[in-house]
């Protein structure tokens, strides 16, 4: 380590649309961070195109490395652990964070940590303020919709997930039928801003355990959308998206609200690409108020894709022991544990 | 003079040291599809055995293509990190070029990798090894019009290939690779990319 207690963590993420390399100190301070993002080259897709990201990921990734080092103003030298991405995700995205970072340990004798994709979405919450334990992540994303609890730093336990669809995955496909371009997510939380809640839609899974399940409301809102069409009528997209939207999000609430009371809960954090819905921080700051927990929800820049995350991660990874040598390999799908 | 070599474009990973013209260590390894987790590690062992450190190399050899897309990937960002990090010098050849080399045959020489669906990569180079033909996509009918022209050539192969009859398996002569190559122009490491002279299959359908 460079000075007694600091440890400086530099971390790749590049699991799917994202290059990112980050540095992080002792897992909270945010050093510096850059992200290459490939939104506008996958929209004329309607999605991302596993191939073509690994594509523009090896194309990105000197160049992000090296404008992170020289914002942070350090060398390689200076970093004391690599902190990697090795999954889930898309393993042909994995592969080239997972190689740049197996090759960095290598070549300048540094640890190697291992950091799995959604731990790196709970500990974006660690750069915002301290983690209290017991404590239950609801984790939200394009990939993911998971409860997990954790007693304490890197102590994990999958409470429940979703059974299907991720709900982010069920945000975008809405979007598409009523003809928002990708990635329609954000557009659909601001529409159900000024919408009604006008449609009737089934609300999902409404049974005894921690799971999910978006498949039967995306469809519902797919055949409501084809009726409409058929009969003539004009969908109302406000209305539709206010309709859709609280559906989903009631029916994540009542699950974290079991688990808050069940589990005795102290703090409620949520992690992943749709923590930045307005309606879900809405929802989730009433509940929390309600049960008297305390609620964490990092800003938008943590709640997207980003290596800050995983250097973040990696520094709680790395006090738990957990280190990887050059025969890492990639993993598309495994286990947070 | 210290040149490290790359080549992970098939099922296997080829790599070596050569330290003034001569092989001082070096990898021809089947690896499949345990070529992720085990490239860089069957690359650390090997400078291990030389007792070299990785700055200690003077120039990177790396194939950039054409071949599997994944493999080509693994090595590239290697030899791509690796002279980024330590500002060693680096250049690409292809994975035809390094095949053509292995032949000695004073004939045309017509490296060949299966692309599936009746494709293969491939390229012409005659007995100098000058380019005739330049390394490209093309259906294997198309490689026959071509080939019809010429008289004597080789066909090379660098594993089963199914869509090639008479196949003479390539194994990569290294020295000579290295040898051939060690003064080719080096490049910035932030340009080294794969060559996979193919488009994916969503960019050739946006185009139809």
């Amino acid at each position: 380590m460079g000075k007694e207690n600091e440890m400086y963590i530099l971390g790749i993420e590049s699991s799917c649309d994202e290059t990112s390399v980050s540095i992080v100190k002792n897992g909270t301070e945010e050093i510096a961070t850059v992200i290459a993002s490939q939104i506008d080259i996958h929209k004329v897709f309607g999605g991302v195109v596993p191939e073509i990201a690994s594509r523009h990921h090896i194309k990105n990734i000197t160049i992000v490395l090296e404008e992170c080092l020289h914002k942070a103003n350090m060398t390689m030298e200076e970093i004391d652990a690599i902190a990697i991405t090795y999954g889930p995700g898309l393993i042909g995205s994995l592969l080239i964070g997972l190689e740049a970072a197996k090759t960095l340990a290598f070549i300048h004798n540094k640890p190697l940590i291992p950091v799995h994709h959604i731990a790196g979405h709970i500990y974006a919450n660690s750069l915002v303020k301290e983690l209290k334990f017991p404590l239950l992540a609801v984790v939200v994303s394009g990939g993911h919709t998971e409860l997990i609890e954790m007693s304490n730093h890197y102590k994990f336990k999958k409470l429940g997930g979703t059974l299907d669809d991720a709900i982010g995955e069920c945000y975008d496909k809405v979007a598409r039928v009523i003809g928002l371009e990708y990635p329609g997510g954000p557009k659909i939380d601001k529409l159900a801003t000024i919408g009604k809640k006008t449609y009737k839609l089934p609300v999902p899974l409404r049974d005894d355990s921690y799971n999910f399940s978006f498949s039967g409301l995306k469809s519902a809102v797919i055949n409501l959308v084809h009726n409409e069409e058929q009969r003539g009528n004009k969908i109302n997209k406000e209305n539709l998206a206010t309709s859709f939207q609280v559906v989903a999000i009631e029916s994540i609430t009542t699950k974290v609200k079991k688990a808050i009371i069940e589990k005795k809960i102290k703090n409620v954090i949520v992690a992943g690409g749709v923590a930045a819905s307005q309606g879900l921080k809405e929802a989730m700051q009433q509940l929390a108020n309600e049960l008297n927990v305390e609620l964490s929800i990092p800003p938008i820049k943590y709640c997207t894709d980003n290596a800050t995350m995983i250097a973040a991660a990696g520094y709680y990874a790395y006090l738990d022991g957990r280190i990887a040598d050059s025969t890492l390999n990639a993993k598309s799908q495994d286990k947070l544990i | 003079m210290r040149i490290l070599y790359i080549d992970t474009s098939s099922n296997y990973l080829y790599s070596a040291i050569s330290q003034n013209g001569q092989i001082i260590t070096e990898i021809k390894k089947e690896l499949g599809h345990r070529l992720s987790e085990e490239a860089l590690q069957e690359i650390v062992l090997m400078f291990e055995k030389a007792k070299l450190r990785p700055h200690q190399i003077n120039k990177i050899i790396v194939v950039n293509g054409p071949g599997s897309f994944t493999g080509i990937r693994i090595g590239v960002t290697i030899a791509k990190v690796y002279a980024w990090s330590l500002n060693t010098k680096i250049t690409t050849i292809t994975s035809l070029e390094a095949m053509m080399l292995s032949s000695n045959k004073n004939t045309y020489h017509v490296p060949v990798i299966d692309a599936r669906r009746g494709y293969v990569f491939a390229a012409i180079y005659d007995n100098k090894y000058q380019e005739i033909l330049k390394p490209q996509h093309i259906k294997i009918t198309e490689l026959e019009k071509h080939l019809s022209k010429i008289n004597k050539y080789e066909i090379i192969t660098n594993n089963q290939i199914e869509t090639w009859p008479e196949k003479e398996t390539y194994i990569p002569n290294m020295k000579k690779i290295i040898e051939y190559f060690k003064d080719k122009e080096s490049i910035s490491p932030h340009a080294l990319n794969p060559e996979y002279l193919k488009l994916t299959e969503a960019e050739e359908n946006k185009l139809v």
